[in-house]
C-alpha cells in the first residue's frame, strides 16, 4: 500500500486500489485499542434508476434501506451474533446516497474484518426472510412518521424538489416496500455491490497490508460489471411549493428551510464549493452570527437550532431548523440577513474568524473514528481526499462567500416546512 | 494513569495526560443533591452564566471569543449520577499544537471559565433578568421537548411513577412548574450558595503538565469564598408507585415501558454479574429480548433493556402495535424468566461478555469517553477502575447471571398508546 503524509494534521494515510476496483484506505492510529472499518457502496436511496449490462431498471423507493436489512442474512448463520462474540459492534445505515456496513472492535480485527467482508458480499434472500422482513421495515416506517425531526425534513424535501429522489423519504413508503422481491434485492447488489463501487476504509492501530490482503482474499480479484447510474434529470432551482404544513403530537411547533443551491459535482472544485456553502451557513446564521444573536435573544429560535450546507449526488442546499413559535418571521430574517450581507459583505477579520474556527472544529472532529471513516469514504465518491481539507480552506475567499450568498439566498429558491402541535393556534 | 489534585478543600482535579489526541477537554461540576427544590436550579444556572459575562457581555461576544480559539466548545453540564445533580461544563478544545505557532488555547479555556464562574454579568446586583426569562424559557422548551420522542417519554414517565419516593424519580432538568417559579433573585441567591458550599470535580484530558493546569484553575478557586459542606452517601433504590399505567396519545406506534428493581447496585461485589445479565437479557443485538421478541416473533420494532446502576433499577423499552401490548409484555417476562431458569448459552454468555469488555477496552480512546467514565466512576461511587471492572466481568458465570436475575422483580409498567377511534 502507498503511504501518504498529512503533517499539519498529524495524519497518515495508506491506500491501494485493488484489481477488483475496491479502494482500500487505512489510517494508523497507533496507541488506540479500538479498531473502526467501514465498508460502503456508493448506492442509496435516490439511485432507483439504473442501466446493468445495456438493461435498463427502475426499482421501488425504499430498496436500498431494505437491502442494507437483508445483508446481515447468510445461509443458516446468524452474523450478528459471530460478530458480537468476537466482541464487535456491528451497524449500518442507510443515506441518501450512500449504504455503509461498519463494525468497531478492539480485538480479533481481522476475523472481524473479514466477516464485515462477506456477510456485505454475499447476496443471501429467501422469499420467506425477504418477506419477514417487511414487517418490520413498516415498523419502522411507521416511527419515522410519529418523528417530528425526520417528517419537517422529508417535508421540506418534498417541497423543495420536483424531480430529484430526494423528495423520496430513504425509508420509501409502506406501499412502496410492498413491491420489493429477493429478485430486486439480488439485481440491486449485482449493480452497486461491486467491489469497483465500493471503499473499505479502516481507522486503527493495524497492519495495512494485513487490511488489503483480507479485502482481495475474501473479494477475489475480478473486475465485474457495474450498474451505472442514470443522470439526474434537470432540477429548476425555484422550489415547488414554499411553504408545507403539518400537524403532529409535538410540544412545540418545530421547522426546518432550506434554499437550494446547485449541485457541487466531484473533486477539489466540488470541496471547495462545499466549504464555501459552509462558511456561507456560519456567516449566515451560524452561532456567532448577528443573525442567531438576534432571534435568540427575542426568542424566536433556542438552542435546538442549527444548520449548515447539505450535499447529496445531484443536489445541494442550504438548510437550518429548530423549534421556534415563529417559524416564518425565522425564515424573513434569514432571507433579509442573506440580502444584507450579499450586498453589504463580510468583514475580512470576521471572515478569517470564521476560516479558523471552522477548520479547528474538522480537525478536532478526527478524534472520532467514526466520523473519520464516514467522511472519509463520502469524499472519497466525491472523488477528493479528505485529509486535504486544511489546503481548501486557506485559500478559499471571501468574495467566493460573498457570492455564494448572492447567488443562492433568493426568496424563489427557499421553502419551509413546518410541523405545529396538534390542537394548537 | 490519573493524577488526583486537591486544589482547596473540596475541589478535586483529576488529570488524564494524553498526547494523542487532536483535542483536549476539561470539565467542572458542582456537585448537588439531586431533590425536587433545586434540580430546576441547577438545571438552569450554567445556561444563564453562559448568556454573558463582564468581559464578554453577550452571546455573541462569547461565541466569537470560542471562535477565535479555534472553534472552541463550552457546553453546560447537567448530569444525574445517582443520588447527585452535577451542574457546571464541558469545554473542548484543540491541543495547542495544532494551532498556528505561538497560539495558545488552553490557557485562555480555563481563564474563560474562571469568568464564567466569577464575572457573570448583573443587573441590580443579580443575573440579569432578560438572560434569566430566555433560558427558563429554552430549559421549559426542552423538558417539553421530552414528549416528541416518544419512548423517552414513556421511559421517564415510568422513572417518575417508579421512583416516587426517591431521588431518580426527580427528573433530570426538573419539571416545567418548577422552572416557571424560579426569578433572577432565587437563582442569583441559589447559585452563590452553590459557589460556597458545593464540593467541586475537575478533569482535564490532554496533552499539559497538570502542575500547569492546577495552577491556573487554582487561582480561581481562590477568588471564591469557599465553605464546603460534604454530601450524604449515594443510596440505593427506595420504593414508589407500584402498578400498570396506561396514557393514550396522537401516535403510530406504541411504546411500553417496565420498570424492575433489584438490590445489586454498583458498589455491590455482584455489580458486574447484573450488568452480564442487562446485557445478555436486553442490551443489543444479541440480547434475548431483541433476538426472541424483536427478530423471531417480530412482535415490535425496537426493544431494549439498560440498568441503573447507582440505583438498581433495570427497565424496558418497546416499541410495539398497540394490540400487541399483552403479547408483549409476556413475552419479555418469559424471557427474564428464562435467564433466572439458567437458560444461558456460551454463545450468549460469550456475547454480553464482549459487549461490555469491548466497551470498556475502548474508554481510553477519546478524551469524551475517558472522562464521561471517570467522573462518573468518582462521583457515583463506582469503586472499580477500568482494569478491575474489566476483569470482574471477564470472570462472570451463566449461574452468576441467574442468580442475578432471580433479584428481579416488576414493580411499575408505562404504556403510551394510540388514541382510540
Amino acid at each position: 500500500m502507498k503511504l501518504y503524509e498529512y503533517p499539519k494534521l498529524g495524519e497518515q494515510a495508506y491506500r491501494e486500489t485493488l484489481p477488483n476496483g475496491l479502494s482500500v484506505v487505512v489510517v494508523p492510529r497507533p496507541g488506540f485499542t479500538r479498531k473502526m472499518a467501514y465498508f460502503v457502496t456508493d448506492f442509496g436511496s435516490i439511485h432507483r434508476e439504473f442501466q446493468l449490462e445495456g438493461e435498463r431498471f427502475c426499482v421501488p423507493a425504499g430498496i436500498a434501506h431494505y437491502l442494507e436489512h437483508k445483508m446481515f442474512d447468510l445461509p443458516g448463520r446468524d452474523v450478528s451474533a459471530e460478530l458480537a462474540e468476537l466482541g464487535a459492534n456491528v451497524n449500518a445505515f442507510t443515506s441518501y446516497d450512500m449504504t455503509a456496513y461498519y463494525f468497531s472492535c478492539t480485538e480479533q480485527f481481522d476475523k472481524c474484518l473479514d466477516l464485515l467482508l462477506e456477510f456485505v458480499s454475499v447476496p443471501y434472500f429467501t422469499a420467506e426472510s425477504v418477506e419477514k422482513e417487511r414487517g418490520i421495515i413498516d415498523q419502522e416506517i411507521g416511527m419515522n412518521a410519529d418523528a417530528p425531526d425526520s417528517r419537517v425534513f422529508e417535508m421540506l424535501m418534498e417541497g423543495m424538489y420536483c424531480h430529484h429522489e430526494i423528495r423520496v423519504p430513504i425509508l420509501g413508503t409502506s406501499e412502496s416496500i410492498r413491491e420489493i422481491t429477493p429478485e430486486y434485492l439480488e439485481l440491486c447488489h449485482k449493480a452497486f455491490y461491486n467491489p469497483a463501487n465500493m471503499i473499505l476504509c479502516v481507522v486503527g492501530d493495524v497492519e495495512p497490508e494485513t487490511v488489503s490482503c483480507i479485502a482481495s482474499a475474501r473479494l477475489g480479484d475480478a473486475l465485474r460489471p457495474m450498474g451505472e447510474k442514470l443522470p439526474h434529470k434537470d432540477e429548476p432551482m425555484a422550489c415547488v411549493e414554499h411553504l408545507r404544513q403539518a400537524r403532529m403530537e409535538v410540544a412545540m411547533p418545530t421547522f426546518q428551510m432550506g434554499f437550494k443551491c446547485e449541485p457541487i459535482g466531484v473533486g477539489e472544485a466540488a470541496i471547495r464549493q462545499e466549504i464555501v456553502g459552509d462558511l456561507a451557513a456560519e456567516a449566515l446564521f451560524g452561532e456567532s452570527s448577528e443573525l442567531y444573536l438576534r432571534l435568540y435573544e427575542q426568542g424566536d429560535i433556542d438552542s435546538s437550532f442549527g444548520g449548515g450546507f447539505e450535499t447529496v449526488d445531484g443536489c445541494a442546499l442550504l438548510t437550518c431548523g429548530g423549534d421556534s413559535e415563529r417559524a416564518e418571521a425565522v425564515r424573513d430574517a434569514v432571507l433579509a440577513q442573506a440580502a444584507k450581507l450579499a450586498e453589504q459583505g463580510i468583514e475580512e477579520k470576521a471572515f478569517l474568524r470564521m476560516k479558523r474556527s471552522a477548520l479547528g472544529r474538522r480537525i478536532r472532529d478526527l478524534d472520532s473514528f467514526d466520523s473519520t471513516c464516514f467522511r472519509m469514504c463520502a469524499y472519497h465518491f466525491s472523488q477528493f481526499d479528505y485529509f486535504d481539507f486544511p489546503r481548501v480552506y486557506e485559500s478559499v475567499t471571501v468574495e467566493e462567500v460573498q457570492e455564494f450568498l448572492r447567488t443562492v439566498a433568493q426568496p424563489e429558491r427557499c421553502a419551509l416546512s413546518v410541523i405545529a402541535p396538534i390542537g394548537g393556534n | 494513569m490519573i493524577q488526583v489534585i486537591e486544589l482547596l478543600p473540596g475541589v478535586t482535579l483529576r488529570c488524564f495526560p494524553a498526547e494523542r489526541f487532536k483535542q483536549g477537554c476539561l470539565s467542572l461540576q458542582f456537585l448537588r443533591p439531586m431533590t425536587p427544590s433545586e434540580a430546576a436550579l441547577n438545571a438552569l444556572i450554567p445556561a444563564i452564566l453562559l448568556r454573558g459575562t463582564r468581559e464578554y457581555p453577550d452571546l455573541r461576544s462569547i461565541t466569537l471569543h470560542l471562535d477565535d480559539l479555534y472553534g472552541a466548545s463550552v457546553g453546560t453540564l447537567v448530569r444525574r449520577v445517582g443520588d447527585y445533580q452535577t451542574m457546571g461544563f464541558y469545554c473542548g478544545f484543540i491541543e495547542d499544537k495544532y494551532a498556528l505557532t505561538g497560539d495558545r488555547v488552553l490557557e485562555p479555556m480555563i481563564d474563560f471559565v474562571g469568568e464564567l464562574l466569577l464575572h457573570p454579568a448583573l443587573e441590580s446586583g443579580v443575573f440579569c433578568r432578560e438572560f434569566v426569562q430566555s433560558e427558563k424559557r429554552n430549559l421549559i422548551t426542552t423538558i417539553e421537548a421530552e414528549r416528541n420522542d416518544k419512548r423517552a417519554y414513556a421511559a421517564s414517565q415510568l422513572l417518575r411513577k417508579l421512583c416516587s419516593g426517591d431521588s431518580f424519580g426527580v427528573p433530570r432538568l426538573g419539571e416545567r412548574e418548577w422552572v416557571e417559579a424560579i426569578t433572577p433573585e432565587t437563582a442569583w441567591e441559589h447559585y452563590c450558595r452553590v459557589l460556597e458550599e458545593s464540593p467541586v470535580e475537575i478533569f482535564y484530558v490532554g496533552s499539559a503538565a497538570p502542575e500547569t493546569v492546577a495552577a491556573r484553575l487554582k487561582a480561581i478557586f481562590m477568588q471564591m469564598e469557599r465553605n464546603p459542606i460534604a454530601l450524604p452517601a449515594q443510596t440505593a433504590f427506595q420504593g414508589g408507585e407500584v402498578g400498570d399505567f396506561t396514557e393514550c396519545m396522537e401516535v403510530a406506534q406504541g411504546k411500553l415501558s417496565m420498570g424492575f428493581v433489584t438490590p445489586i447496585t454498583n458498589r455491590d461485589e455482584d455489580f458486574a454479574a447484573m450488568q452480564v445479565m442487562n446485557t445478555l437479557f436486553g442490551a443489543g443485538m444479541t440480547s434475548k429480548l431483541f433476538m426472541q421478541v424483536r427478530e423471531k416473533r417480530s412482535l415490535c420494532y425496537s426493544i431494549g433493556s439498560g440498568y441503573y446502576g447507582s440505583k438498581g433499577i433495570m427497565t424496558v423499552s418497546a416499541g410495539i402495535d398497540f394490540d400487541k401490548e399483552p403479547l408483549v409484555r409476556e413475552e419479555i417476562l418469559r424471557q427474564l424468566q428464562a435467564c433466572r431458569d439458567g437458560e444461558i448459552t456460551p454463545e450468549e454468555l460469550t456475547a454480553a461478555k464482549e459487549a461490555i469488555l469491548s466497551g470498556l477496552r475502548g474508554v481510553y480512546d477519546s478524551p469524551g469517553s475517558i472522562e464521561g467514565y471517570e467522573t462518573t466512576a468518582a462521583i457515583g461511587g463506582l469503586r472499580l477502575t477500568v482494569e478491575q471492572y474489566r476483569k470482574a466481568v471477564e470472570q462472570v458465570t451463566a449461574q452468576q447471571v441467574a442468580d442475578a436475575a432471580k433479584t428481579l422483580t416488576l414493580r411499575t409498567s408505562y404504556f403510551v398508546k394510540g388514541v382510540e377511534a
